[in-house]
Parts: structure tokens; sequence; C-alpha cells
């Protein structure tokens, strides 16, 4: 398909094909990068479920005033996997006035796994040196919120937990 | 343009820009100087859409299906952009072959262009390469398959095991072989095909398009710049492609995936079309002929078309002059179409891959359904385990089978399971209860043998159909009246069944009432707990799993073991 115009300038004719060019150049780059787009963000943007109460041991496990740090397991579907019984995170669970209280360890600042030190009975953060009480509450150090109290159940001498993750570095309690 | 002046300054972008698209094309734009431009640009797809790909597969024996699936079937346009992919590998080699059609009938490759006929005959083989290496990355059974069959024949070659070791990471496919695809498929082969392409395009601007056989002084005359000219037919073609491509990839919903490899299966293997031809000839040579079809025959073509520059000795361009290389690449792509269509045609009319390609479907379509809740991390072959029937499979070998045998596997301790529920299990438990089948490794091995004295065969069917009937099991539905009626009253009058069983749910006695015995419900109830009165009482070992497994496991348990037939 040779043109008749030939090496003749044609102003008007090469505006046309440098238009066609132009048009149809961004529908060939269209064809992968429209859906692309909602194909990157999936699954961004969804909420973490409520999530269910998990078995953290038998009740008699939680006597006293000392934290016991606690390991909970659930199935765990990860993109394609699905794991059976897999450790999904862990809390401190102590007793106070008689009540069974659950903190997350996940540090409210900036997510740093909250230990317990014996000595001063608090919780202190390795990484920024926030520190709590018993209560959960802040005693020094960044964190802008006390410690993340979890739901308990309590049946049949079992104890179960609720895990949930609370948005980092803000005063508000919220889960993401 | 303030900001392209200001980029320009700094750059030189104009005169960049200038220098790769302002160039003549003697003789004017041509329809036929599009194949070159289109498998760039299909290139460029593939690479852009395999980067999108990469952002959800994982290459390892465990994950590569399980993310291949969750890609294709639960990320949004995933199925899409997969599908893009695939089919886009199709196109290239179409399109190749064009090019290389367009450049032999223009004589292109002759003096002084051949260094450019080789680089585009490298990457030719690239482009099957790329193909081969793709197939096998969703490591599902049609990739597994057929890329056995790739790696096998570079084993038989002589000297190729070092190779076929090489590529597949050790003896044997797995994780291993799998990296090393992954690597070459989008590392090695993409910068190889890349370095090649800028050889192929600056000695294309060396020595230009090659022309039609006009007269210099009208090629001078019809003249045109590539920048829009020939560039408007370049996208105008590559636009078209692109259509049946996304066509293409809709009308079929994508690329297929088929179930997760699964080395102990029988798969009708087929290479991707346009191996085919390889296939079929592969067909024609057998045994210690088997390297002529795999190495002897397309070496031969492939330095047929190497040497072309030199085999052709014709004075000029002219088709004329040149009939013998035009009529040897002819001949070559005839037989490669030939050979493809028989082996389209074969597999058309052979029944029993036509079977094998249906089940393959239905196989596809059930572990994909699975998958969808998650692959267990074992693999991707464990999509099956999300199957009711495969979970209750586990739980029988978790719970029941350290006592009872089922298909074969199990202990001996209890009863074996197999047709548990079946006229030819209860015959032949009454006949010899003590056998180690029935009852005879079990502290309830009281019962006594009915004797063919006692009974005769005949008799004893009738009893066993009359039981069948009160069963409440499915074999209750078909029955023989007159047998159950003969049964009864056998039951009733002759033998002495009774005295131990009764026919009544909930009465007391030494054998386990025979009132619904075999139904589900009934074999629910000797799971929860056997040693009920009027089940096996004082003589019952089994563990009581009322509270060790709940309601709904029980009951698909129950449901299992009812509908096993004898082997």
């Amino acid at each position: 398909m040779s043109s008749g115009s030939g090496g003749e300038p044609d102003a008007g004719r090469r505006g046309v094909l440098k238009l066609g060019i132009g048009a149809l150049g961004l529908g060939l780059a269209a064809v992968p990068a429209v859906p692309a787009i909602g194909y990157l963000l999936y699954p961004t943007g969804g909420k973490a479920g409520e999530g269910a109460f998990l078995p953290a041991g038998k009740r008699s496990a939680f006597v006293g005033a000392v934290p016991v740090r606690v390991d909970l397991y659930a199935d765990k579907v990860d993109a394609w996997n699905k794991t059976p019984d897999v450790k999904l995170g862990s809390c401190w669970v102590l007793e106070r006035d008689g009540a069974l209280h659950a903190f997350s360890t996940v540090c409210p600042h900036l997510g740093c796994a909250v230990d317990y030190d014996a000595e001063s009975q608090k919780f202190k953060c390795p990484c920024h040196r926030s520190a709590f009480g018993l209560d959960g509450a802040v005693e020094a150090g960044p964190s802008p919120r006390p410690l993340d109290a979890l739901d308990l159940q309590e049946e049949n001498g079992l104890v179960a937990i609720r895990l949930v993750r609370y948005r980092q570095g803000v005063a508000r309690k919220e889960p993401v | 343009m303030a900001f392209l002046d200001w980029l320009d300054e700094r750059t030189g972008i104009r005169a960049a820009t200038r220098l790769m698209l302002e160039e003549d094309v003697p003789g004017g734009a041509r329809l036929r100087y599009v194949f070159g431009s289109v498998l760039v640009f299909l290139f460029m797809q593939q690479v852009v859409l395999g980067i999108l790909l990469a952002f959800y597969y994982s290459p390892s024996a465990t994950d590569a299906w399980a993310s291949t699936a969750y890609l294709n079937d639960q990320v949004t346009y995933g199925w899409f952009l997969r599908g893009l992919h695939h089919h886009g590998s199709s196109a290239m080699v179409v399109v190749v072959v064009l090019h290389l059609l367009q450049v032999v009938f223009a004589g292109a490759y002759r003096k002084p262009r051949e260094v450019n006929w080789w680089t585009g005959l490298v990457m030719g083989a690239i482009v099957l390469a790329f193909a081969l290496t793709g197939y096998l990355l969703p490591w599902d059974q049609k990739g597994y398959w057929a890329t056995q069959v790739a790696t096998g024949i570079m084993g038989t070659v002589p000297g190729g095991e070092p190779l076929q070791q090489f590529v597949q990471g050790g003896a044997d496919y797995g994780n291993l072989t799998l990296t090393r695809f992954f690597a070459l498929h989008v590392f090695v082969l993409p910068i190889a095909l890349g370095g090649l392409l800028v050889a192929h395009l600056l000695l294309f601007r060396k020595h230009g398009v090659t022309p039609p056989e006009l007269p210099e002084a009208e090629l001078r005359r019809k003249t045109q710049p590539f920048w829009p000219n020939q560039l408007f037919l370049d996208v105008l073609a590559m636009t078209i492609c692109a259509a049946v491509l996304v066509g293409l990839t809709v009308k079929t919903h994508g690329a297929e995936l088929f179930a997760p490899a699964d080395p102990a299966s029988n798969f009708v293997a087929r290479p991707e079309w346009y191996f085919l031809f390889l296939f079929q000839l592969l067909k024609y040579f057998q045994g210690p002929l088997q390297i002529v079809a795999t190495v002897l025959l397309p070496g031969a073509a492939a330095a047929y078309l190497f040497a072309l520059p030199f085999v052709d000795r014709a004075k000029s361009r002219a088709l004329r002059s040149r009939w013998s290389v035009l009529s040897g690449v002819g001949l070559l792509m005839a037989g490669v179409t030939a050979l493809t269509a028989v082996a389209i045609v074969e597999d058309a009319n052979n029944e029993s891959f036509q079977h094998g390609v249906e089940q393959a479907h239905a196989e596809a379509g059930r572990a994909r359904e699975l998958a969808r809740e998650g692959v267990p991390p074992v693999g991707g072959v464990a999509v099956f385990d999300n199957d009711p029937e495969q979970k209750t499979r586990n739980l029988f070998k978790e719970h029941c089978g350290t006592c009872h045998t089922l298909e074969g596997k199990g202990s001996e301790e209890a009863p074996v399971l197999d047709g548990f529920t079946s006229r030819e299990w209860l015959a032949a438990l009454v006949r010899n209860p003590r056998d180690r089948r029935f009852y005879g490794a079990t502290k309830h091995n009281t019962m006594e043998p009915l004797t063919t004295e006692q009974a005769s065969d005949e008799e004893l069917a009738a009893v066993v159909e009359y039981l069948i009937s009160l069963s409440g099991a499915s074999a209750a539905a078909s029955v023989d009246a007159a047998m159950v009626a003969r049964g009864k009253e056998l039951w009733d009058k002759k033998l002495e069944c009774s005295s131990c069983h009764e026919l009544e749910a909930g009465k007391d006695s030494t054998g386990p009432t025979l009132a619904g015995r075999g139904s589900p419900a009934w074999i629910a109830r000797i799971i929860r707990d056997s040693s009920q009165k009027d089940l096996y009482g004082d003589t019952a070992e089994m563990p009581k799993f009322a509270d060790k497994l709940t309601q709904e496991q029980i009951e698909a348990l129950a449901q299992f073991v009812a509908s096993r037939k004898t082997p």
C-alpha cells in the first residue's frame, strides 16, 4: 500500500496520521494498563474481619497478678494458601480483682512487641521505652494510648481471646 | 512547551527523538513492512504483562499452581492479563513467521543484510524458548507433562543429559526446575531478546528497508518519511493485532489452567499448537531413529535458514531468479503446516484422547473451585484435601484407620469396612463372624457361625435381603419383595438370630440391633458410643467419639462408611 502523494509534503494528511498514531497508541497502552489498575489494587482496601475468639488455655493457667504470655493459633488464609493452626499472634493475660484481662503484645506506638518486666511490674516496650502499668495505662514513653485490651471469654473453665490488630501511632483505638 | 524546552536543553531529547523517527522509506510506506514493528509491540506488551503477572505469581513447586489459580480466578482482571500474555505468545510466533516469510519473499536476507537475518533467526528461536519456559510456570498438569517431554528429549540426545540436568536443576522436576525456568523466562531470555533487538534495529537502520524492485529514480520519487507515514501503518497493524488478542482472550475467558501437576497421574499431554509439528514428527521416528525427529530434521531446517544468504546464488532479488530458495522455504512451511494439521486431525479422531481432555477439564474445574478457599501449604495437589469427601477420608485415616481397614489401607484390629452395608458383607459375616475381616480380632467375637446345614446359601440370601429391607440404607429401596418375605419367615420361624439381635432400636440384647443396620444414622450412633446397650454393650472396644469429633464430622464419617462399596 504505497501512497500516491509521493514525497510531496502534505501537512494536513500527515497531521491526521500523527493524530491517528497518538489515538491508537493510547488505545494500545490502555489494553493492559486499565485492567492493571484493578489488578494491582486487589485485595487492598479491605478490612480485616472481626475475628473469632481463639482458645488461649485453661482458666487455671492464669491465676495471680503475674501476666502470662499466650500465643494464639488459628487457621489462616494468606492469599492462595490456607494453613491450619498457625500462630497468629500473642497477648498478655493477667488476673486483676478476680477478673481476667488480656492485652495485645503489639505496642500502640509503632508496633514493637511489648515485654513484661517482673522487677518493676510493668510492661515495657524494647524499642522506644514506653512503659505500661498492669492496668495497661501509659506510665512513660511515647505511646499515644494505653495497651490495647482484647475481648476475653470464659466458658467451661476455658479462656478464649479475640485477637485484633489496632492502628498504630494514634490516640484512638481503632481496628485495622 | 516551556517544560520541553527546559528538558531539551538538558537532555537533547528533541534531537534524539528526531534521530529515532526521521528516516526515509524509499518507495514509500508499505503494509508489508509492519511485521517487525508489530513484534516490537508484542514483545513490549509481553514484558508489561509478565511484570504484572509477577506481582502475584510465586515460582515454587508448592506455590506455583496455587498462586496461578489465585491470580487467575480471584484477583481482579487476573484472568484477562494472564490470558493476554498466553495468547500474546501465540501471536508472537505467528508474527515471527510472517516477518520471516516477508523477509524471504523480499530477499532481505541477502548481502549486505546477512547479520540482520541471523540476529532475526536467533530472536525467533528465543521466542520459542520463551514459549517453552513459560508453559511450565503454572505447574499445572498440561505444563508439567508437556515440558517433561521437552526435557526428556533433551536427555535422549547424545551429550544432552548434563544440559537436561542443568535446566531441571537435577534429575527430577521440583522447586529447582521452577526457579530455573522462571529465571530463564523472566531474566535471561528477555535480556537476550532485548539485546538482540537493539542490534537488529541498529542494523536495520544502517541498511534501511529492502525496497521493491523499482528504478532508483522512482524509489526516490515515492519516498515517504517513517514518521508518520510508515509508523501509522505500523500502529494500525498493532491495533488490529491487539484487537484480535483481546477478542481471543475474552472469548476463551483467558488461558486455561489445568489441575495441579500430579506426578502420579496420567495426563494427556500435548505441546502448545506451534510445537505440534515436532510432536507429530516424533511419531514417525522411533527407537534409534528418534534423533532424526528431535535433532537432525529440525537442525537441518535451522541450518538451511541460517545458510540461506549463501544458498541463494541469484544475481538479483527478483522472484524469478530465486525460485529455488523460495521453494525451499515454501517446502519447509508446507511440511510444518501439514504435520500440524495431521496432529490436530489425529487428536480430533482419537476418542481416548478426547475423553482424557474432557476428564482433564472436569478435574481442572473441581481443583480451581476448591482452590478458592485456599490451597494447603503442602502444595497444589493438596487442594483436593479441601474436598469434603477428602476431608472425611483424612479424618478416617486419623481416627478410624488405626483399627479399621478401608480400600486396603489401615489396620485389622476391627472389621474391614469396605462394602460394610452390602449383602455380600452381611452374608460372609454370618458364615464366618470370627474371621479377622469381621469381629475376629475384637472382644465381640461371640457370635456362632451359621453353617450351611442350619441355612442354605439361598436361605441366607433371603435373610440378608430381609435385613437389608430393614436397614433404612439406600440399598433398602431395591430389595426383592419375595425374598424379603421368605427371609422374614425364616427369621421368625426357623433361625435363632433373634435370640441375640433385636429388630427394634433401643431394645437391649447381646448383639447389636439390626433395625436400621448400615444406615448412616445407625453407623453414627456406633461412632458416638458403640457401648450402648442395644449396640455392642459390654463387648464394645471402640473409643467413644461423641466428644472427640464434632456432630458434622461424625455424620460425614457415617455417610462415608455407608457409601463404601465392596472393592
